[in-house]
């Protein structure tokens, strides 16, 4: 067995079983004839709905919709994220006066603001929007603030020995110190607004997007439509985290050692 | 930290209630879109004192208990069962990276068309939620156990229960715990997430009751209560984290 295992191509091929497996009991549950058979969606009909979607231009919307909305909700909600910790880094006295205000903020789960904000804003896309804004910009605001709080001693020693301005502290030792962390906050601050952007669709149910289709599909009880969605909700998700993943890597390659 | 810190820490929020008050009661706002503070705690103790927030409360901590241990019960199993054999490994980690791939968020319409919206729907998404970040938790903390400890233990000939009492768990116990504490505050928002969708009771179904009737008093109230509650689970669960690896800083 162990030696089985120690090849790539066999370990590669174990890993499809348990999925054959659950499709063949999947696909079992929906011709049974069954009381369930009708909730089961049969592959051949998840294939067709993908066929469908695909050739009507459904699903293309749908994952321009949700990858934009989610890309201009970490443009906006990270972006002020970014200035807001920065900032507090900086000029401590916003930090004693603000902080405790975000932090107490922050403790709300994110969903919880849709009814408030879905008073205030109305249930349309614009509220969506907000919320996509604001799952970004916690974890932007947290990163760039540790990051351009705890930049080492030595570092602003130097600066203070080459006579730095302020500006010239801020630009040369602060930010490149301090670049690490912001994008390790952008890159959480992605995963968030990409989970808030499917959340809302499905909560609110405006506009397009995958989750409007998955809400909407519930409400027809189509289940292949859904898992249709769920599909390309994770194919999506894993592409643009690699992508993410690459850019990193690509922005910090003057650091020593990879993080 | 100076001694004033804590009093400019209130500054804040004070001035912010004070603003509040004063922008409510200025009357530039309907009251639909803005009540003062001070109602809202008006709002706040009558529901405690009817027994309703009572009620939505024990709702929600009641579903968030039952699924969260289903979850954490399922994903330590799970993750102990890929970490320690090769061939489980093999068999079942590439599907559980693929689902993981899906923020749980989505699986609500196939959970609502499977079990409906009532209460077998939200433990189990509340058990999904638990269930990943605990499985990976296991698995890193087992895999991230250093071989020599083995190699140490093998030397010493202990026997397999002390094997297990004496170095996996004490070196799989810290992460394993911080995995069940991210677990708790994101199980904390599905649950509210999906009351918000479909319930007859519990804090996210008070708050989209007070939407659909306008009353943002409740909407507000049921806004602080769910921060107080998932900052409470965080800390308490941070607390229990804190003592349960004392012995790593002594």
């Amino acid at each position: 067995m162990k030696q089985v295992l120690a090849r790539p191509a066999a370990r590669f091929a174990i890993g499809f079983v348990v999925p054959l497996l659950f499709l063949a009991w999947w696909q079992w549950q929906a011709s049974s004839g069954g009381a369930r058979a009708l909730t089961f969606a049969p592959l051949q009909s998840i294939g067709a709905a993908l066929v469908e979607l695909v050739a009507d231009g459904a699903l293309a919307r749908d994952m321009f919709a949700t990858v934009s909305r989610s890309l201009a909700g970490l443009a906006i909600g990270g972006s002020l994220g970014i200035a807001m910790g920065v900032s507090m880094a900086i000029w401590r006295p916003l930090d004693r006066v603000l902080g405790p205000l975000l932090h107490a903020i922050r403790q709300v789960p994110l969903i919880g603001w849709l009814p408030l904000f879905g008073l205030w804003f109305g249930t349309g896309q614009g509220t969506e929007l907000i919320v996509v804004c604001l799952s970004a910009f916690f974890p932007a605001m947290l990163n760039s603030y540790e990051g351009v709080a705890h930049v080492e001693q030595r570092y602003l020693d130097v600066g203070r020995l080459y006579g730095f301005t302020p500006f010239q502290r801020f630009r040369l030792l602060l930010l490149p110190a301090a670049m690490p962390l912001i994008l390790t906050g952008l890159t959480q601050a992605l995963a968030f607004a990409w989970i808030a952007s499917i959340a809302t669709e499905i909560l609110l149910g405006a506009g397009s997007g995958l989750g409007v289709t998955m809400q909407l599909a519930q409400t027809q009880q189509r289940l292949d439509v859904i898992l249709v969605a769920i599909i390309a909700t994770a194919l999506l998700g894993f592409a643009i985290n690699t992508l993410f993943q690459r850019l990193r890597r690509h922005l910090l390659r003057w650091q020593a050692a990879p993080l | 930290m100076t001694a004033r810190a804590p009093l400019a820490a209130l500054t804040a929020p004070l001035a912010l209630l004070a603003l509040w008050q004063l922008a409510a009661l200025s009357g530039v706002f309907p009251t639909q879109v803005l009540v003062p503070p001070a109602d809202v705690a008006e709002t706040l103790w009558s529901l405690a004192r009817s027994g309703e927030l009572e009620r939505h409360i024990g709702e929600s901590l009641f579903r968030l208990g039952l699924g969260y241990l289903i979850g954490a019960v399922a994903g330590l199993a799970f993750g102990a069962c890929i970490a320690l054999s090769r061939l489980a490994e093999a068999a079942l980690a590439p599907a559980f990276l693929a689902v993981w791939q899906v923020p749980v968020i989505a699986f609500v319409p196939v959970l609502v068309i499977f079990l409906g919206i009532d209460e077998p729907f939200k433990i189990a998404i509340v058990a999904l939620a638990t269930f990943f970040p605990v499985a990976l938790a296991t698995f890193d903390g087992i895999r991230g156990v250093p071989k020599a400890w083995f190699e140490v233990a093998r030397v010493y000939r202990t026997r397999i229960p002390d094997l297990i009492l004496r170095i996996l768990v004490p070196a799989t116990v810290p992460a394993v715990l911080t995995g069940m504490r991210v677990a708790l505050t994101r199980s904390w928002v599905v649950l509210v997430a999906a009351e918000l969708l479909a319930a007859d009771s519990g804090i996210g179904q008070m708050m989209e009751m007070g939407r659909q009737m306008f009353r943002i008093d409740v909407v507000l109230a049921g806004v602080v209560v769910s921060g107080v509650i998932g900052f409470a689970l965080d800390r308490g669960a941070k607390a229990i984290e804190h003592r349960a690896t004392r012995w790593k800083y002594a």
